[in-house]
């Protein structure tokens, strides 16, 4: 079915998104509290310590978990207010199965009607169209245990080979890159790093808003003398303060570190012993720059020839240096490239494998990092495994007690399966930790293609957009209700430790799958009592993969705050740093050079739609705000989405800061209040994508994918804008009672 | 520390006030209670210090700007400012809803302390200077008369409802009071943030309160249960707790009582000064706040000591506080690099 | 960390640093002594030209305009120089202290007909942990530690003195400038210009500049 059972407003009526405003009791209830659990945010890749305050068996608090090396206690708001995510009055609490006479269009069923309509469904829709004709969709707010459960799920217990993740629309073109270049996807460097840098160079990436306690480390290096580059369409908050600002056109970033390579070699700022020593392919990467001149390059990106220049100066003539991106450079058609034309700049002056030196992805998501390793990736099994490689597929075989020929072969990445799924090819589908009808491209073929499903199960803690259109709903769980590990940005594997137990009837993810699996008849390959035996089977899996985590333990994680893998056997230290000594992860040790010719985005501008697109995030809101926009003082921080544009656009078409208008793609537009400001570049408009419906950014957004990681290109689509009706005041909140006066 | 010597006259003239309402008000002390002396001796003290800190406090550039301004506010639009007296009362002074809007239990314990202290003060302080006795009438044990001075009213039943209220005011004030002091206490215990900011002069607030009251419980108990065992050291103890409670009036916490009606004031002053033109700000042009207010801080600032002049004429004061904080940071920024 | 008191941390506000994200508003309302009101303020200093917005938390003077103007005494000072919020039962909401702090600090909360301010976390701070807003900026524009910590870890020299027109606060609270050479910071200082005035060469820098 997988239709609305009501319409959009009855079920938000129902299940929210309502706001959590105060602590249970409220903020009078004073502050006895029975204990306090060390644990992590989970609201992005940075995994920052927090302390959760717990009472009766409800999370009332948070207090600053200082001794946390990464982050000493500074937290953004969101952590701040993520222990409001308890205690919610959306919080779902009993399986249902979608009614349409049922108030609020679910009815309540028992676990074990849900879970045998479930995998009825499940052999019914694979008895008539195949085995991969039933999908799952994961996420990596899981844990590693369950990013790795999910893996194991999908591949023995649904036998199917369409199994992806979220992290699809945000890692995984750095991933691809860095395996091309360096052999191994994970950040080269702990982020202890950054402040031993001399440069720091930002691309495509809100750091202040998206990353921000990040912002420190940064500091950190500028506090020595360090001089700070930000390549970004607008001012964000942290190039306000850099020493140089490249204001790129949104989709040209391969131009411009095309131009700076070519400045690098022209000036000879280059280390040609480390390329001679450590690299492969230096003549293509030399080649596809010849004619990338700077002055060439401020044509296409419009950033000044001089300020080209000088960015390769700082980089190239600098002892250590750290360039880190993010999806700004990562969400296009040429991901993969932006990331390869990025790793040649440190390649080139030979910044790796050193202290302060590296070319870095900074993980987005929660567990972005764990999750994209341990198998919930279509071509993938655990340890960063090759799910196509015969020796790979031999060795998790052996761990899982299966047969090789039982694991399902590759499947299909996210975009493409919601696209199988438009076209009829996949029927069915189970998901978890994943609001595509946000988060996907083109929404209204997302949505378009849900409603062609055959059965559609979730497992989720509250009713997201996607979750609406579910046939059962089983309840889950919520981050700090189970225990596990996850691995941040740094590649520093962290304890993820329970603080309550799920209310009502909800129950832990993991013993979701295992109940699903058990009924599927599968329920020996997953015979676990504990999250703990899972990762301890993880851990041998991983043995051997780039993705080692065999020498980390439980004990080991919680008392070392941290690890950072590989850590290839039981007491090895971890490895903070890769690459030391210049041996990269490919069977010969040397990092490869890409060519990397400059194309333009899939879509690009022209007289129907003039003015380029670009999506992204505000600080107070996390991915598809399936948590976030139900926590009243994040809401209230940024609460719906505004058309950012320069004032010269503005003018063009007619509106001042807070008139309403109208922003036209090929596939679909949206409604909204314009916010004027002269951080934007003249030619791009910037609009968030957190929100769901007729508030949703990706109704514009392009469905072309990259060809080699199959990331969408969310940060570049052409579109016409003009006036509606209507104007708000987009004034803040705070700055409003600031002239009511004191009376 | 030096008196402040119009603080003394004051607070002699209090107490001359206080001797001649008792003296007249006891029919020349024919009503007067000799067992009160020790309760007058710390009224009389209460008197004194009260009216001095008042008197001393009223004088402060600030405090005597706003009382100048409160009554000019209130003398301006006197009908209406009389007619809106009563309910001001009612809301800034009895019932007290701005601090429920802060929290409920606080505002319920302060609720019981409030009216248990109100009608305590109502039975003891007319006891006291012998304003008011009672007289049992005629033959009959039990039936008594209230009278306030010489001049007799009600009549009552002891065996009564009301009569029982009557000579029970006291035990009823008492419980109030103990129950708001509980409340205030396990509030102040389970909250660390309260504790942090509690002054010492907050306990010794309740504790005064607490042994006031439950002293005066025990007065009661005795004389009911114990066939009045202990009386006279009970009564002794209570005595004492409640003169040294009365002398530590002008002095702790419990002086807000008398500043509080301040804020009547202080709503006049607001409501006239809506009605006058705005001050605005030097720096946006925007209104911040009345200008009456503004020019009034202008004029106490120096008398304070501070001189928010700026060299080339206007004032510092003239600026909204939003814009006191951009231009804080724009200055700063300009002091490290530049940004902004 | 926890501070013993022969550490003696200060409190530092860089205004330059702050990013905006309000994690330090957030993290006000969860303070012990006021929770569930914000009480530490962030301003954008004007939207449509910049993002640098500004943090402003109480200086804690020392000799504290707000109370000097205080008609009802409400207004304290401990021992160790933090200058708490409204006594509760004097503050008699006349917003006298909103109006005359010269960092426009207090706050006169309506419902509460109180004045309400920045008490440094009392709560905390007198148990030797930093302030809910230090411990969690992210940028550091709010930090909480010793002077020797401060010195060793970052650029700038550490200022408490400032100048509103001819009067000069001291605060307890530092900021940070480059030099110190200039003396007391002077909010009306002149502003500097900086590469923001044209972010994206459009007017100064030709393409090939
Ligand atoms: S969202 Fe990220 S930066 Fe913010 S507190 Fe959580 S982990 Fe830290
Ligand atoms: S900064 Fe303002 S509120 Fe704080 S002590 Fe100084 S005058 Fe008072
Ligand atoms: S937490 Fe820090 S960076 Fe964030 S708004 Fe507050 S002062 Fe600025």
């Amino acid at each position: 079915m997988a239709k609305l059972p009501l319409t959009e407003q009855q079920l938000i009526e129902a299940y929210g998104p309502h706001l959590n405003e105060a602590p249970p009791g409220g903020w009078d209830a004073g502050l006895e509290i029975d204990r306090v659990v060390n644990t992590h945010c989970c609201f992005c890749g940075q995994q920052c310590g927090i302390k959760l305050k717990v009472r009766d068996n409800a999370v009332v608090g948070f207090e600053p978990w200082y001794e946390f090396p990464f982050n000493e206690g500074k937290l953004c708001p969101k952590g701040v207010k993520r222990y409001l995510q308890g205690s919610h009055p959306d919080r779902l609490l009993h399986p249902m199965e979608r009614d349409p006479a049922a108030p609020g269009g679910f009815r309540q069923v028992s676990w074990d009607h849900a879970l045998d309509r479930v995998v009825g469904e499940i052999r019914r829709i694979q008895q008539t169209y195949g085995d991969d004709a039933f999908a799952m969709l994961s996420g990596v707010s899981l844990t590693n245990e369950k990013s790795y459960l999910v893996g194991k799920f999908a591949r023995l217990g649904l036998h199917t080979a369409n199994l992806d993740y979220n992290g699809r629309y945000c890692m995984v073109s750095a991933g691809a890159g860095s395996k091309k270049a360096l052999g191994v996807d994970r950040s080269p460097n702990p982020w202890s790093d950054i402040p031993l840098a001399d440069v720091v160079w930002i691309a495509g990436s809100n750091v202040a808003e998206t990353f921000p306690i990040t912002t420190s480390y940064i500091w950190r290096a500028r506090d020595r003398g360090a001089k700070l580059i930000v390549q970004d369409p607008r001012v964000v908050p942290l190039a306000r303060t850099a020493d140089l600002f490249l204001g790129v056109r949104p989709g040209t970033d391969s131009a411009l570190f095309g131009a700076v390579l070519h400045t690098l070699i022209r000036r000879d700022w280059l280390d040609h012993e480390f390329v001679d020593a450590h690299t492969l392919d230096f003549d293509d990467a030399v080649a596809a720059v010849a004619d990338m001149t700077p002055r060439w390059a401020a044509d296409i990106t419009g950033v000044p020839a001089a300020r080209i220049e000088q960015a390769a100066e700082w980089w190239g003539s600098s002892a250590t240096g750290m360039l880190l991106h993010a999806r700004g450079i990562e969400q296009h058609t040429k991901g993969v490239d932006n990331v390869l034309a990025a790793i040649n700049l440190g390649l080139a002056t030979g910044k790796f494998g050193k202290p302060g030196c590296g070319v870095s992805t900074i993980t987005g998501q929660g567990n972005g990092q764990g999750g994209r390793e341990h198998g919930h990736k279509c071509d993938q099994l655990p340890g960063n495994r090759d799910i196509s490689n015969p020796e790979h597929r031999a060795h998790v075989a052996s761990v899982w007690g299966c047969d090789e020929s039982e694991i399902p072969g590759k499947g299909i990445p996210a975009q493409e399966i919601i696209e199988a799924i438009h076209a009829g090819k996949i029927k069915g589908l189970l998901s978890i930790c994943f609001n595509p009808l946000v988060s996907s491209p083109d929404s209204n073929f997302t949505a378009a293609a849900l409603d062609r499903l055959e059965f559609y199960s979730v497992i989720e803690f509250f009713l997201s957009e996607t979750a609406q259109h579910a046939d059962v709903v089983l309840p889950g769980s919520l981050h700090e209700e189970d225990e596990g590990t996850a691995t941040s940005g740094e590649g520093r594997i962290i304890k993820i430790n329970a603080a309550v137990e799920p209310p009502g009837e909800a129950h832990l993810d993991w013993q979701i799958l295992l109940d699903i699996a058990e009924r599927l008849g599968k329920g020996k390959y997953f015979p676990y009592k504990n999250t703990q035996e899972i990762f301890e089977e993880l851990r041998l899996a991983s043995a051997g993969g780039t993705a080692d985590y065999l020498g980390a333990t439980w004990d080991r994680i919680e008392n070392e705050m941290g690890l950072f893998w590989p850590i290839p056997e039981i007491g090895h230290p971890g490895t903070p740093r890769l690459f030391e000594g210049g041996r990269f992860f490919h069977p010969d040790g040397k990092a490869r050079f890409h060519g990397v010719p400059f194309k333009e985005s899939a879509e690009v501008v022209d007289d129907e739609y003039p003015v380029w697109l670009t999506t992204g995030r505000v600080v107070s809101q996390y991915l598809s705000g399936t948590q976030t926009r139900r926590i009243a003082g994040l809401v209230a921080q940024y609460p719906e989405p505004l058309c950012e544009m320069h004032p010269q656009l503005a003018e063009r078409i007619g509106v001042t800061d807070g008139d309403i208008v109208t922003v036209t793609s090929r596939r679909g537009d949206i409604t909204l209040p314009a916010r004027v400001v002269n951080t934007i570049r003249p030619d791009t408009v910037f609009i968030p994508y957190h929100w769901p419906g007729a508030k949703a950014a990706n109704q514009l957004t392009n469905r072309a994918v990259d060809p080699i990681s199959k990331m969408p290109e969310f940060k570049v689509a052409a579109v016409r804008i003009a006036r509606s009706p209507g104007h708000v005041e987009t004034t803040d909140r705070r700055d409003l009672e600031l002239h009511e006066g004191p009376s | 520390m030096s008196l402040d010597r119009r603080g003394v006259i004051w607070g002699l003239v209090g107490v001359a006030v206080t001797l001649a309402l008792t003296f007249l008000g006891s029919d020349r002390l024919v009503w007067f209670d000799a067992a009160l002396l020790g309760y007058l001796f710390g009224l009389i003290f209460a008197v004194f210090g009260v009216v001095y800190r008042y008197a001393v406090w009223i004088r402060r550039p600030p405090t005597a700007m706003l009382n100048r301004r409160g009554w000019d506010a209130f003398r301006q639009r006197k009908a209406r400012n009389v007619a809106a007296l009563p309910s001001l009362v009612a809301t800034q002074l009895l019932t007290q809803g701005f601090i429920r809007r802060r929290s409920r239990t606080r505002w319920f314990a302060h609720q019981l302390v409030f009216w248990g202290c109100i009608l305590a003060a109502l039975v003891t302080f007319p006891l006291t200077l012998g304003l008011l006795h009672f007289e049992s009438v005629g033959q009959q044990a039990d039936r008594y008369q209230v009278f306030i001075s010489r001049v007799g009213t009600l009549r009552f039943d002891a065996a009564s409802t009301f009569g029982w209220l009557i000579f029970h005011a006291l035990d009823i004030a008492a419980v109030l009071v103990l129950a708001g002091v509980f409340i205030f206490l396990r509030r102040r215990l389970r909250d660390p943030g309260a504790m942090a900011v509690e002054r010492s002069g907050d306990f010794l607030a309740l504790a005064g309160l607490f042994a006031v009251s439950v002293t005066g419980l025990f007065l009661t108990v005795s004389s009911k249960w114990l066939e009045g065992r202990f009386y006279s050291a009970l009564n002794t103890i209570h005595a004492l707790t409640v003169i040294l409670g009365l002398m530590y009036l002008p002095f702790g916490k419990l002086f807000h009582i008398f500043q509080r009606p301040g804020n009547l004031g202080v709503v006049y002053y607001k409501r006239a000064n809506d009605e006058g033109p705005p001050a605005v700000c030097r720096r946006c042009g925007l209104a911040f706040a009345s200008a009456q207010q503004v020019a009034d801080l202008k004029e106490v600032l120096p008398q304070v000591g501070f001189d928010y002049g700026m060299d080339g004429g206007g004032n510092y004061q003239d600026t909204c506080p939003r814009c006191r904080r951009v231009q804080l940071t724009l200055a700063q920024s300009a002091r490290v690099g530049g940004f902004g | 960390m926890r501070y013993g008191i022969d550490d003696s941390p200060v409190f530092v506000i860089d205004q330059s640093r702050c990013i905006g994200c309000e994690a330090c508003v957030q993290a006000c309302m969860e303070c012990g002594t006021h929770r569930g009101q914000s009480l530490i303020h962030l301003e954008r200093i004007d939207q449509a030209t910049t993002t640098q917005t500004a943090p402003m938390v109480c200086m804690h003077c020392e000799d504290p305009t707000c109370a000097q103007v205080c008609p009802a005494d409400a207004i304290k000072q401990t021992e160790d120089g933090i200058v708490q919020s409204a006594l509760k039962p004097r503050c008699i909401g006349c917003s006298n202290c909103v109006l005359a702090c010269p960092f426009g600090v207090p706050k006169y909360i309506a419902d509460f007909d109180q004045m309400m301010k920045c008490d440094m976390c009392t709560d905390r701070t007198s148990e030797g942990y930093a302030p809910m807003c230090a411990s969690v900026c992210p940028s550091e524009a709010l930090w909480y530690g010793t002077i020797e910590k401060f010195n060793e870890t970052r650029s700038g020299s550490l200022l408490r003195d400032f100048m509103f027109g001819r009067q000069e606060v001291r605060t307890k609270v530092y900021t940070v400038v480059d030099e110190l050479g200039a003396g007391a910071l002077d909010v009306f200082a002149p502003t500097r210009s900086h590469w923001l005035d044209d972010p994206f060469g459009l007017e100064q820098e030709a393409l090939d500049g």
